[in-house]
């Protein structure tokens, strides 16, 4: 499995990119897709999965152009879109096999596989409720089932934890972490602790760039030796912010503790160990 | 926020789309045909076989009334549903939640519908004029004389629908269907109010009838007649007798009349006041929720892990069975589960009722009650925000598009099913061919339109026209055979069939290759 993306743009309009020149190669394991709001992730993942076309630049899957042959892509794609909806009259089951039908897929293990799924995402007792009266967090979980149901290849995920709760973040976690050994997973977020535990690797983008890719470890070299801990007045915060990079501020006895990044730290610093959320932020704050 | 800025976006919101657009450019040429071309094989509006020469005030006050009438009709159609918007977006939620009151949300919709239906009017007006100059018959143009029918007609009655699709909404919310029919017959009847003394041209909310009356009165003198003479509104296909002119120099609208305008407008807005406490500001989803019981849907929590790579695997299955199947459950379970019933009457109609009525009437409408039904068919994807799996499925047209259509057209001969039943009975397979074609036809008139204006609005408003037409008997909108034709007819109607067909698919492969 290999997915080469060359040279790729898209424009919206005369002087708005989603997304410029963007290149990267990603093999087979998880790839977690780290960007700030309007980076480009929901740009760039809609045009992998086919939905949309870039304006320059080629998408390839195993050498094959998907751009042209969109089917090659589809035929082994799950896709959870950013903002999808349901159709509201219809049961948990009704609307899988919908989709399934959709898809392309069917057969007599289909109606086992959207039972197991539903079980995996706990939604089996609601299944044959219709979706209308399902919870924002329900609906995303139907939105993930529906993306695993033709034993996808290729898996794209845009923003999937938005709406769960903490144990089902964990679920979440725990079911995708073994789809990697054979396939590509690429996960978009713009919270980085829903990525470093599971991402094999991390690519961040900005203003529909790419900054930076490798396995968490490397990423988070970059900022070691940088990262500090420091007590501030509240007024001060303001100038402070000018000259280094904050990355939080806790209120301590009426002061401020204060981390940050900075090559040359301020008096009384404590040296602390950096995080991929320090390399992050250092790296969409300094590009 | 004030009630300027709510009325401003929510007029943007409305006109700054694709299908606003269109509306746009269908009212023109539409408006065109108001006034015929001299030589023209119809007329609009025509007493006995006079009508006026075209002059300031007859091009004026004829585009006045066909516009308040026109616009009326289908106004109603365009802009409903402008509460219902909010609901979807969720717009309606912070709305809700803000200090504004019922009265100021209401009203501030209905003049949001009104400046909409205004941008139409204006758009006929521009029309008027350039068909005055376009048409040039040596007459000056009085700026006046244009401007006053439409203030004192189009205007008001403009106001009147926007106020009742307001008010409709208030009421019957949930119920599209009943919203549709509703003002369908609500229409009718007050259309067919006789109105020729002076206090029922107060009551006649539509403004025309005071104008047709001294036209009317007009031509009787000419002829030297008292007897009531043919007047016809509306287009009247076929001059047979040789059209004679007069020359008609505009009505001088009595100060009762201007008053009763006032009036009209006033009872809108006072009626939005009494409706007010009815409003459900957006109180929907627990209403909804206590019927379909969402305390069972909160679940609790289990410990399954599932492996998917251990999951049976699905096979490839490229057969329509399945999606074709989800289509239809869609299109029955659309609306309420009650509205059936009227179905399963009109289907009973269409047993015991005479064979000519229940092929003449009781068709078109039980056809025309799926009207929501069918203008969802091809846009329901985008509505619903699910045209990312819908678009990117795997052949989409040959797969997808095929089973909308054929589960619109399953739907719509499974209703008059009966009527089929008994026309094989007699032998009469002219009559079954029009019906089943009749039935194609509408379905991918829905998918047609619902493709290229990306909306609902425009089929909705055509079938409603088309059904109109349809009780009324004329032959041309006859879609499905019911008036008796020449052979040339079913070889149009395929004709159009195989069109739209082409039109959908070709559009459809179009969209899809563009994003
Ligand atoms: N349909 C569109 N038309 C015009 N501009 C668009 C469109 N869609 C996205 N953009 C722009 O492209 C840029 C990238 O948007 P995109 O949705 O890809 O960001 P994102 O990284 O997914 O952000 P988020 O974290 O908020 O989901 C943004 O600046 C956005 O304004
Ligand atoms: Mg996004």
């Amino acid at each position: 499995m290999k997915l080469e993306i060359q040279n790729v743009s898209k424009r919206y309009n005369k002087n708005k990119y989603g997304l410029k020149d963007f290149s990267i190669t990603i093999e087979k394991g998880i790839l977690g897709l780290l960007g700030p709001n309007g980076a480009g992730k929901s740009t760039l993942l809609k045009m992998i999965a086919t939905v949309s076309k870039p304006t320059d630049g080629i998408i390839l899957l195993n050498k094959n152009n998907i751009v042209k042959d969109a089917n090659y892509m589809r035929k082994q794609l799950g896709f959870l879109p950013q903002d999808f909806g349901v159709y509201p009259n219809l049961n948990a089951f009704e609307f899988l096999e919908y989709m399934a039908a959709m898809k392309g897929v069917g057969g007599k293990n289909l109606k086992p596989r959207i039972t197991q799924l539903l079980e995996g995402l706990n939604l089996i007792e609601a299944a044959n409720k219709p979706i209308g009266s399902y919870s924002g967090g329900m609906k995303q979980r139907i939105g993930i089932a529906q993306a695993l149901l033709n034993n996808p290849k290729i898996i794209i995920f845009d923003e999937p934890t938005v709406g769960l709760d903490p144990e089902e973040r964990v679920r979440f976690r725990n079911l995708i972490s073994d789809l990697a050994s054979d396939c590509i997973v690429i996960l978009s977020s713009h919270i980085v602790s829903d990525i470093d535990t599971i991402a094999d690797e991390v690519a961040i983008m900005k203003n529909g760039s790419l900054i930076t890719k490798g396995d968490p470890e490397n990423i988070v070299k970059k900022v070691e030796g940088k990262v500090f801990e420091t007590t501030i007045e509240k007024e001060k915060l303001s100038t402070f912010k000018s000259g280094h990079i904050v990355i939080s501020t806790k209120r301590k006895q009426g002061k401020l503790q204060v981390r940050y990044i900075s090559k040359n730290p301020i008096e009384d610093s404590i040296l602390q160990e950096a995080n991929l959320e320090d390399a992050y932020l250092y790296l969409t704050k300094t590009n | 926020m004030n009630t300027f800025t709510i009325i401003k976006s929510d007029y943007l919101q409305r006109t700054r789309s694709y299908t606003f657009l269109v509306t746009l450019c269908i009212s023109l040429a539409v408006a065109y045909t108001f006034i015929p071309e001299p030589n023209a094989t119809y007329s609009t509006i025509r007493i006995s076989n006079y009508v006026g020469v075209y002059n300031s005030a007859w091009i004026a006050y004829v585009t006045a009334i066909m516009a308040s009438i026109f616009l009326s009709l289908v106004g109603f159609y365009l802009v409903n549903g402008s509460i219902k918007t909010d609901i979807q977006t969720k717009a309606g939620q912070i709305v809700a939640s803000t200090p504004i009151s019922n009265f100021r949300y209401l009203f501030s919709k209905v003049l949001s519908n009104f400046l909409v239906l205004l941008t139409i009017v204006l758009i006929i007006f521009s029309m008027s004029i350039l068909l005055f100059f376009l048409y040039n018959e040596g007459f000056t143009f009085e700026l006046l004389q244009f401007i006053k029918p439409y203030f004192f007609i189009t205007i008001p009655a403009m106001f009147f629908i926007a106020t009742l699709a307001v008010i409709f909404e208030v009421f019957f919310g949930k119920y599209s269907v009943i919203q549709n029919v509703g003002f369908f017959f609500l229409f009718f009847t007050l259309m067919v109010l006789p109105a020729t003394t002076e206090t029922q041209f107060l009551l006649d909310v539509f403004g025309s009838e005071i104008i047709t009356h001294q036209m009317e009165n007009q031509v009787k003198e000419i002829l030297q007649s008292n007897e009531s003479i043919g007047l016809n509104i509306g287009y009247v296909i076929g001059n047979e007798k040789e059209i004679k002119r007069f020359n008609f120099e505009g009505v001088n609208f009595p100060t009762s009349f201007l008053l009763s305008r006032i009036g009209w407008i006033l009872l809108c807005i006072i009626s939005i006041v009494i409706i007010s406490p009815f409003f459900h500001r957006f109180n929907v989803k627990e209403k909804m929720s206590s019927k379909k019981s969402t305390q069972n849907v909160s679940i609790s929590k289990t410990n399954n892990e599932v492996v998917l790579s251990a999951l049976p695997k699905a096979q490839i299955n490229y057969g329509i069975f399945s999606l074709l199947k989800t289509e239809l459950l869609l299109l029955f379970r659309k609306g309420k589960k009650w509205l059936w019933i009227i179905n399963l009457i009109g289907m009973g109609l269409l047993v015991v009722l005479p064979l000519e009525i229940a092929d003449q009437i009781v068709l078109p409408v039980l056809w025309f009650l799926q009207v929501n039904r069918l203008s969802e068919l091809t846009t329901k994807e985008v509505t619903n925000n699910v045209h990312y799996f819908a678009f990117t499925s795997y052949k989409p047209l040959s797969r997808l598009l095929v089973s909308q259509v054929l589960a619109g057209i399953i739907l719509m001969l499974f209703l008059v099913f009966p009527l089929l039943i008994r026309l094989l009975f007699i032998a009469n397979f002219t009559a079954v061919f029009s019906v089943v074609s009749g039935g194609v036809f509408i379905t991918l008139l829905a998918s047609t339109l619902g493709i290229v204006t990306k909306g609902k609005k425009l089929f909705e408003v055509l079938f409603f026209m088309i059904a109109y037409a349809n009780i009324n008997g004329a032959k041309l909108l006859d879609y499905f055979g019911g008036l008796t034709h020449n052979a040339n007819y079913i070889l149009k109607l395929t004709g159009f069939i195989l069109l739209l067909i082409i039109i959908t698919f070709l559009k459809r492969k179009i969209d899809l290759k563009k994003n």
